[in-house]
């Protein structure tokens, strides 16, 4: 919009002076004669037109058509978990912008990935694909090597093209304020987390959970069982069985189903209450007597940045190699809680208030919520990973006073367990 | 209860599907039909029983609609391996690939849905109890179901006329049909009676087991019911020993974690014992020896 209105201004003023200049011949060279000096300006002030008013034509042909977006999943669009929360990002963009058209394709296995990515850019026609599983970052770049005039964003990978961005949403903040919850609340002193993957998203997760459940209660322990799965119902039910026998009462996790969720719930009907906090979708529905908060993530933040961008222009398929985007809660790509909108869950809120932090006199449901906002300022003057900080064997993983650096948190670094885990952080 | 009571209250209830499958196969298996559709079986009974729990609202009818679709689904194996006497192994793996594919189909609309009606807990009072062996008696109605059945079905199969014409119509159906037996009847029936326990088994996991139904929700529990089959020698009573060792093993990984034990290693455990029974049985000797039903995947057709 923004182009053709300057392209129209640019217009009407090299026309009002080409009337003013026929004006100002015919009353200078007299009736119907136009000197020789005064005709050749005509002359360039008309050709300066017709090329504005071409270039204009092209401006709005580009404008007219639509941006085509396409999608790579990497699971089912309704696997209640990572798949379906980029489709909800996409939707949303697809509703608001009515310039943009997407497709997508789902359960692409990452060793087939290229194919299908290559299949998006040459059957249909689109202008930018986001592929969205880690295990498609080689594929991403090697498809965009071979098309470099078309544009590619990688969710969670590193590695980047002139036309090839990458970008994700962390949670790690969350997982902290939910760790303050969690050691607020366990009364066993044993909070349990069911895991994914030992790799260093995960043990960032972990980490990020356990310093919240140190600050709120340092006699707290944390106990970690590894599932090696993303998804895996059976196996989650089954860790968060053997943590619950051997005293925890408070489990979060890394895993896409509500299996523990609804675990919790099922205890919660035989009379024992467990604290459970959702992860990545809402499921304080699915169980409203225990979920306490949990994380959720909203990747049409991201989405819809990414895509305002390339159709300003902004972005193009020459300017990707450093277009990484880590949004966090500052940017709103995430979310605190079990339910959009709603950070604790009511039934919760009394217990946490009558919990301080330990010898402050703030309690940790106030903590929560003022960490939060500290967290959501565009300066950020809070983050959990604030040293000293030591690992299981006692070594000082991030010195005094010192906030830990990108790499830290986010590379091969992130490789240890904090010193109230028990579990190993390699599986 | 104590850990240990709870942990075998765990492993048998992991265990329950893989032993209803079991139990079902090995009547499958004794006359003469091996149905490797059973992983296909089990998630069609999954989705099935789901689907008619949420409904009609009720866990009965949605246990019972299982059994009738698991059935019926395998009478497709039955119609092949039976009336055509087609490969028994292709005709089954195409069964397996086939329950799976409608399933996740079919299914798309009941993802993610949580189930309001669950099974009733039947606590037996004093015998809960009992250290250890109180986790046995703390379950709903289906894992009950489990241990009746794997009994009645031994004694059935080694102690009554049926269960002996049965075994002819696996061992020799030559013989079975000289003396006037109806070997394709009984082999339909054994056929029916595997895809109906194989359809309860399915829908345990998803009416009680894991609630809820998604895509690949049986986590290729129907090939580790057929490995069952065979490491249970072909005997419903091995089948109880060998589905709660099963699901013991599954459970105890998580217990054994906290020990240093590494969790990629336990989680393998049923594999490779299965692979090692695997081994074992197809080591022709070993495999008489073993209890293998001899005509075991042999269609049978009439002389002349």
């Amino acid at each position: 919009m923004s182009l053709s209105k300057l392209g129209g201004m640019k217009i009407l003023l090299i026309a009002i002076s080409l009337i003013i200049g026929l004006a100002a011949g015919y009353f200078a060279g007299g009736a119907g004669k136009v000197p020789e000096s005064q005709y050749n300006q005509l002359q360039t002030s008309y050709n300066q037109l017709q090329t504005l008013y071409n270039q204009l034509q092209q401006n709005v042909s580009s404008l007219a058509r639509k941006l085509k977006a396409g999608f790579i999943y990497v699971g089912p669009v309704e696997d209640f978990g990572w798949t379906a929360a980029h489709d909800q990002g996409r939707r949303y963009v697809e509703k608001v912008f009515p310039w943009l058209e997407t497709v997508y394709v789902e359960s692409v296995p990452e060793a087939e990935a290229a194919r299908y990515i290559e299949r998006l850019v040459t059957e249909e026609n689109v202008d930018v694909v986001f592929t969205t599983s880690f295990g498609f970052m080689d594929p991403t770049i090697e498809v965009a090597q071979k098309y470099p005039n078309k544009m590619f964003f990688h969710c969670s990978g590193f590695k980047r093209a002139p036309n090839s961005g990458t970008y994700f949403a962390d949670f790690y903040q969350v997982y902290y304020l939910n760790g303050l919850m969690a050691g607020a609340l366990t009364k066993s002193n044993k909070v349990g987390y069911v895991a994914a993957y030992p790799i260093p998203e995960v043990l960032r997760h972990i980490n990020a959970f356990a310093l919240g459940v140190k600050e709120a209660n340092p006699e707290a322990k944390v106990y970690v069982r590894w599932l090696f799965a993303w998804y895996n119902p059976t196996g989650a039910r089954e860790a968060a069985q053997a943590l619950v026998s051997i005293g925890v009462d408070t489990i979060a996790f890394t895993e896409d189903s509500t299996a523990i969720v609804e675990f919790a719930q099922e205890q919660y009907r035989q009379g024992k209450q467990l604290y459970v906090f959702s992860h990545y979708s809402p499921m304080q529905d699915v169980g409203p007597d225990v979920v306490v908060s949990g994380q959720i993530v909203h990747w049409e933040v991201i989405y819809a940045d990414i895509l305002m961008k390339i159709r300003m222009g902004i972005y193009n398929n020459t300017n990707l190699a450093n277009v990484d985007y880590l949004w966090l809660l500052k940017e709103g790509a995430v979310e605190l809680g079990g339910k959009p909108g709603v950070p604790i869950n009511p039934k919760f809120v009394n217990d946490l208030k009558s919990k301080y932090l330990p010898g402050q006199s703030i309690s940790v449901y106030d903590a929560v919520l003022n960490r939060l906002t500290l967290m959501k300022d565009v300066n950020v003057p809070f983050d959990p990973f604030t040293g000293p900080i030591r690992d299981q064997a006692g070594n000082v993983k991030i010195s005094a006073g010192q906030r830990a650096t990108i790499a830290q948190l986010f590379t091969e670094e992130m490789n240890w367990f904090l010193d109230n885990i028990i579990g190993s952080p390699s599986g | 209860m104590d850990i240990a009571a709870s942990i075998l209250a765990e492993a048998v209830r992991a265990g329950t599907p893989l032993m209803l499958a079991t139990l079902g196969e090995i009547y499958c298996e004794r006359s003469g039909v091996l149905n490797l559709g059973l992983d296909g079986v089990m998630t069609i009974g999954a989705l099935a029983g789901f689907a008619a729990t949420w409904l009609t609202g009720s866990v009965w009818m949605g246990l019972a609609v299982a059994m009738l679709a698991g059935g019926l689904f395998s009478l497709i194996h039955g119609f092949t391996s039976i009336s055509l006497g087609v490969n028994q192994t292709v005709s089954g793996l195409a069964l397996a690939m086939l329950g799976t594919g409608i399933s996740s189909l079919l299914g798309a609309k009941y993802v993610g849905l949580p189930l309001r009606e669950s099974l009733p807990l039947l606590q037996i009072p004093v015998l809960t109890e009992i250290p250890l062996a109180g986790g046995l008696f703390c379950h709903d109605p289906v894992v009950y179901l489990g241990m009746v059945l794997s009994i009645a079905m031994w004694l059935i199969l080694f102690k009554t006329r049926f269960g002996i014409t049965v075994r002819a119509v696996g061992e020799k159906p030559e013989a079975a049909d000289a003396a006037g037996v109806n070997v394709q009847l009984v082999r339909y029936l054994c056929v029916f009676l595997g895809g109906v326990l194989g359809g309860l088994g399915g829908a345990y996991v998803t009416l009680s087991y894991t609630p809820g139904w998604r895509e690949g929700v049986m986590m290729g529990r129907g090939w580790i019911a057929l490995a069952l089959t065979i490491f249970s020698l072909w005997n419903p009573l091995g089948s109880l020993i060998g589905a709660y060792l099963f699901g013991g093993v599954e459970v105890l990984q998580f217990h054994l974690q906290e020990y240093g034990v590494p969790a990629s290693l336990l989680g393998a455990l049923p594999y490779v014992s299965t692979i090692l029974v695997l081994v074992a049985s197809s080591l022709g000797l070993l495999r008489k020896r073993l209890g293998a039903p001899a005509a075991l995947g042999t269609p049978y057709r009439r002389e002349g």
